[in-house]
């Protein structure tokens, strides 16, 4: 994978002294009137300023604004012409190492340099003169090595939003497989007892219509009167209470109702499982409202009337909420699911269930608190997992939770539970105020 | 209608108790039933009186069924023991051949007619079991330790395998080596091989068929199949059609290997002197028409292979 490559220090080098102009340099002892004539040579014509140059070390630079005050003025020429370059110079120019990097130049210059920009920069080497460099060389090349640099880190942007979706991807597959395992599991189960009943049940099936068959060639035997025979007739009764009792020694059916009813009983749990599984894919087809909670909380209190009355006291501490952008219909499974989870592990004839609304500058919180038998800290850390519960098999999917968790991420909102054994469990949903979140939220789940 | 004491005793534990109805009705007529939900009870009720065969379910809130038929394998040696599973998971069904020694792997849901007639089967077996009531089934009998002549045959292409198994037994046995099935045809017609550590593939080519068709021929030698294969549906059936004693892992770590080959040494040997305790390790038909064609190349040489034998004994 690239990521970002680190410049090789001969890069550094060469970015500098691919700056490097060749400028002669003049002498400190040149005259004012010579120093400008050489400025205004074209091949010059780039330059801000000339370097002065003594033995081989810059001594100075000498720019156009120096010549500029001094043939501007009245009599300039005649009173500094003569003079030496030296006298009129700035005596601290930009001097630049040439084996340093870009970026250091760059920004020993940019710290150093006067506004408006009147010098360029002495490019050197161990103290010694080696050419000029000009400032909008240096700010182009920096621009270019920025650009180059943005566009490296969009590439290893690229590149992370990748390997992300492949985390994605392999979390996806991984909880498939494990949800494929609990499926597999789910529906083999009550399948097991389904198809070994209805295979009884047809064998016994077979059986009675024997019994039938005897019984009703013996009815139409009492029927003619013409054909009336006695030995035939005890033979066919005896044949009719054999095919009778076989019925009875299968033993299946006094079993039957009850094997009739634990059929329907695993269908529907298959059923069941099948709409759970569909509610677990399936979470785009909801349509988003501003809800308040509270009202959310109402509409699920009143579904679960019937498990709440009577058992668990509702202790109600509403805030006066704001609105959230939600789909009401999904919030509510999730309350739902949360609440009948509160209710089931409530095992003594005190429970209470405390529903408490709040807000900050960012959330709303939805506080459900339960005095029930708690979780242990070891299926805490799983209880979002799709397939995990303790409750026995029949009564649970293992998939609420998860479900629900998919749901409040889905909102951009986010569920927390605390539990101490013994003493209870509160879960914490909190969705977002306003609906900056929504769309990348509902994009991740789906 | 049988007398009850004459019945064999069944013994169905499941977490579903619909599950266990349904077995209930289907299994009554012919067994005196023990049902319960709690492993507990079924370890307390083997341990009090004789239960011929043992189905347990698989995933169980307080015991696994691997880990329970672990245990009925310890207090009973005798009772024949069934898994039966809603889903394969690939430990439990390892556990169950390594520790539990089971005789069947049967998937939920199953065939109404194949449960009564396996566990028909395995009551008819534990009968005899208990009538003979072999010497210690768990081979730790002292006698039985001193070392004979069976081999045991690596059919593997790797040859660090080989020579794995050739330190791990020293001079104690003969080991030969065999990098295909052809090899592996002539050195079982040759030589007296005992106990078999086996690959699932050499070359391109499966050896489950043929690990199955030669345990149902010979019953006495002794298969550990070591490989880095983690199919359950091929370890299943090498259960049910293979009686495979053991699954290895892959690589291969010395010490439990030594430990594994010796019991697979000692198992062979019962099975050489005891005709009852082969008949535990009787096998299901194989139904897969791509195995039957490697079956097929089989019985010639399984014929040669049964004449030997007649021969010897």
């Amino acid at each position: 994978m690239l990521l970002i490559q680190p410049a090789p220090a001969a890069n550094a080098a060469s970015g500098l002294a691919a700056l490097l102009r060749e400028v002669a340099p003049i002498n400190p002892e040149t005259s004012v009137e010579d120093a400008a004539e050489k400025m205004l040579e074209p091949k010059h014509a780039g330059l801000l300023c000339l370097p002065v140059v003594l033995g081989n070390r810059a001594v100075g630079v000498v720019s156009r604004q120096h010549f500029n005050s001094i043939f501007l003025q009245r009599f300039g020429r005649d009173l500094w012409g003569r003079r030496p370059v030296a006298d009129l110079m700035n005596r601290q120019p930009l001097l630049v190492d040439i084996d340093q990097s870009l970026e250091a130049a760059a920004q020993f210059v940019s710290t150093r340099m006067g506004s408006p920009i009147s010098e360029d920069f002495v490019l050197m080497r161990d103290g010694k003169y080696l050419g000029m460099g000009l400032v909008l060389d240096i700010l182009a090349a920096m621009q270019s090595r920025v650009s180059q640099g943005a566009r490296k880190l969009e590439d290893a942007y690229r590149q992370l939003k990748v390997s992300q979706s492949a985390l994605v991807q392999n979390e996806k597959m991984a909880s498939l497989g494990q949800m494929v395992a609990g499926v597999a599991h789910e529906i083999n189960t009550p399948l097991g007892y389904v198809r070994n009943n209805v295979e009884m049940l047809q064998d016994m099936f077979g059986q009675m219509r024997d019994v039938l068959a005897q019984y009703s060639i013996l009815g139409s035997m009492l029927a003619d009167e013409n054909s009336f025979d006695e030995a035939d007739l005890t033979r066919q009764l005896q044949q009719a209470s054999a095919a009778g009792r076989d019925l009875q020694q299968g033993g299946v059916l006094e079993d039957a109702p009850t094997l009739f009813e634990d059929t329907l009983f695993g269908v529907d749990s298959i059923k069941e499982l099948a709409i759970n599984l569909r509610d677990f894919s399936r979470l785009d087809g909801a349509r988003l409202a501003d809800v308040n909670v509270n009202d959310c909380l109402d509409q699920t209190l009143t579904i679960t009337n019937n498990v709440l009355k009577g058992r668990v006291e509702i202790i109600k501490r509403y805030g006066d909420v704001p609105l959230v952008n939600a789909s009401p219909s999904q919030f509510n499974q999730v309350l739902l699911n949360i609440l009948t989870n509160a209710v089931q592990a409530i095992d003594h004839d005190k429970g209470k269930l405390l529903l408490k609304t709040e807000f900050d500058e960012q959330w709303v919180h939805v506080s459900i608190v339960d005095n029930g038998k708690g979780i242990a800290a070891e299926n805490l850390k799983k209880i979002f997992d799709p397939f995990f519960t303790t409750k026995p098999v029949g009564q649970g999917t293992g998939l609420g939770l998860s479900i629900s968790y998919q749901i409040v991420r889905a909102h951009g909102g986010n569920i927390q539970v605390g539990s101490v054994p013994g003493r209870g469990t509160r879960f914490l949903i909190s969705l977002p105020r306003t609906s900056s979140n929504r769309a990348t939220g509902l994009e991740a789940a789906a | 209608m049988n007398a009850p004491e004459a019945r064999p005793s069944l013994l169905l534990i499941d977490d579903e108790e619909r599950i266990l109805r349904s077995l209930a009705v289907l299994f009554r007529s012919q067994y005196r039933l023990h049902i319960t939900t709690d492993p507990q009870a079924a370890l307390t009720t083997i341990a009090r009186e004789p239960v011929h065969v043992v189905v347990s379910d698989q995933r169980m809130p307080l015991m696994s069924g691997a880990d329970l038929l672990r245990e009925v394998r310890r207090v009973s040696p005798n009772t024949m023991r069934i898994l039966l599973t809603g889903y394969s998971e690939l430990d439990a069904i390892v556990a169950s051949v390594n520790e539990g020694e089971i005789f069947r792997y049967v998937n939920k849901p199953w065939m109404a007619a194949e449960l009564r007639s396996t566990v028909e089967q395995a009551s008819r077996i534990a009968i005899q079991m208990f009538a003979a009531s072999p010497p210690a089934v768990d081979g730790r009998t002292p006698e039985l330790a001193s070392p004979d002549n069976a081999a045991i045959l690596v059919i593997d292409d790797d040859p660090a395998v080989f020579s794995a198994v050739k330190d791990i037994v020293g001079y104690t046995q003969r080991v030969h080596h065999a990098q295909s099935l052809e090899q592996a045809f002539m050195l079982l017609e040759r030589e007296p091989i005992g106990v078999i550590i086996s690959e699932l593939m050499v070359g391109r080519e499966s050896l489950t068929a043929a690990l199955k068709m030669l345990k149902s021929q010979h019953p006495e030698v002794v298969t550990i199949v070591m490989t880095p294969f983690r199919d359950t549906a091929v370890l299943v059936g090498l259960i049910n059609q293979g009686q495979v004693y053991r699954i290895l892992p892959k690589p291969l770590r010395a010490g439990p290997l030594g430990m594994n080959i010796a019991s697979a040494l000692r198992q062979h040997r019962l099975l050489s002197t005891s005709p009852v305790l082969r008949q535990r390790h009787v096998v299901e038909q194989i139904s897969a028409p791509e195995e039957l064609s490697v079956a097929n190349r089989m019985m010639s040489f399984l014929g040669r292979l049964r004449g030997r034998a007649t021969v010897r004994s």
